[in-house]
């Protein structure tokens, strides 16, 4: 990979890789895997980005289109989505933020289905409807109704731990 | 006070810690695990390992005094080749910069494609190949005459009153037909099961998740 190509158009956009990566793994080799494979990803499909959408939308798609299709080996040889049946309890101990509700966020948006998992991660960086429709490939109208109960979910979950 | 989810995403990512990016090294020679590639690697994997096997078959075939076995292995296998390169091309086409809908839909197209084909495939190849050693050796020189009829004099001594078509023993048509029918029978099951194993689990997810956005589309 051409290192200018990473630093000028992979870096700035970074803070979106990491925490989708983060979404979708539960130990930091993982999310090493992922962020790795996401950026080769980006960079092998560069010419394919036509400036239809900004290109934080492009990078977005691809990574979440990544993290939704990453074929990684478990321990006993068979692939899977990692992201399949994530729980907090697997999570490492050592792959965590320095901020406790972060990680208790993170862990409760692990126990969401894939797509939720895209949706609030998208809502929570302030996409809207119409942005997260496109980049999920859906109709804006529903977005809204799944926010709502997503947050809904969310909050029964952290509630459990927090209080 | 209680925080709301947006609260404690801003604030929890406004600390040094949150947003450190791995260190990259020699990226662009890192083995992809990307789902894709993976079968991209497998197709042309398989496709080498096709073409090797059936040239030096057919030479080999040629030195064994089987020629039949090894042209029509070699022109059987060729088109398995042919359609399965364009497939591959196809999967070259998937757009991963598309919403996840599409993207999700134009792989989950080309999987069903492919295993519609291969199964459609394997229904006939199991079958010619068994007819091809058949061919192959019935017409073996064996001492001046083919093979097959040298084995049906030897029946007819053994079993005068055996009853003939073509010169072939009745029994042993019935035989070859069974099996034939057998191996086109599970032809494409055994292609079915030999994806599962490997990849059934990756794919029943690709349809949840195909699931859960049509849901959303609705």
């Amino acid at each position: 990979m051409s290192s200018d190509f990473y630093k000028t158009s992979i870096v700035p956009f970074a803070g979106i890789i990491i925490k989708l990566c983060r979404a979708y793994t539960n130990s930091q080799e993982d999310f090493e895997d992922y962020y790795q494979e996401v950026c080769l990803q980006i960079w092998r499909s560069k010419d394919n980005f036509r400036e239809e959408s900004q290109w934080s939308t492009w990078v977005y798609r691809i990574s979440l289109n990544v993290c939704l299709t990453l074929l990684k080996k478990k321990k006993n040889n068979v692939q899977h989505f990692v992201s399949d049946s994530i729980t907090a309890e697997q999570t490492e101990d050592n792959y965590a933020f320095s901020d406790e509700s972060l990680n208790l966020l993170y862990d409760a948006i692990r126990k969401l289905s894939e797509i939720d998992r895209a949706i609030i991660m998208l809502y929570l960086e302030e996409k809207s409807q119409k942005e997260i429709a496109e980049i999920i490939g859906t109709n804006p109208n529903n977005i809204g109704v799944r926010v709502k109960r997503i947050k809904i979910r969310l909050k029964k979950i952290l509630d459990g731990k927090i209080n | 006070m209680e925080r709301s989810i947006e609260n404690i995403w801003k604030e929890g990512f406004l600390k040094s810690d949150a947003l450190v990016a791995p260190k990259i090294n020699n990226l662009y020679n890192q083995k992809s695990i990307h789902i894709i590639d993976k079968f991209k690697r497998m197709f042309k994997i398989n496709l080498i390992a096709i073409v090797a096997f059936s040239f030096a078959f057919l030479i080999i075939s040629f030195f064994v005094g089987i020629p039949i076995t090894g042209v029509i292995f070699f022109v059987t296998l060729s088109v398995l080749v042919f359609i399965n390169k364009k497939l591959l091309n196809d999967l070259e086409k998937i757009d991963l910069g598309v919403s996840s809908y599409q993207y999700l839909k134009a792989f989950n197209q080309w999987k069903n494609k492919q295993i519609a084909i291969n199964k459609k495939m394997s229904r006939f190849l199991y079958p010619i190949i068994f007819i091809s050693m058949i061919l192959g050796f019935w017409f073996k020189d064996a001492e001046g005459m083919p093979l097959g009829e040298r084995l049906v004099g030897e029946i007819l001594i053994g079993f005068p009153d055996i009853y003939l078509i073509f010169g072939i023993p009745l029994i042993g048509i019935g035989i070859v037909l069974l099996i034939l029918v057998l191996l086109a029978f599970f032809g494409a099951r055994i292609y079915k099961w030999d994806l599962n194993i490997v990849y059934g689990r990756v794919f029943k997810k690709l349809e949840e998740l195909m699931t859960d956005i049509e849901n959303l589309r609705s």
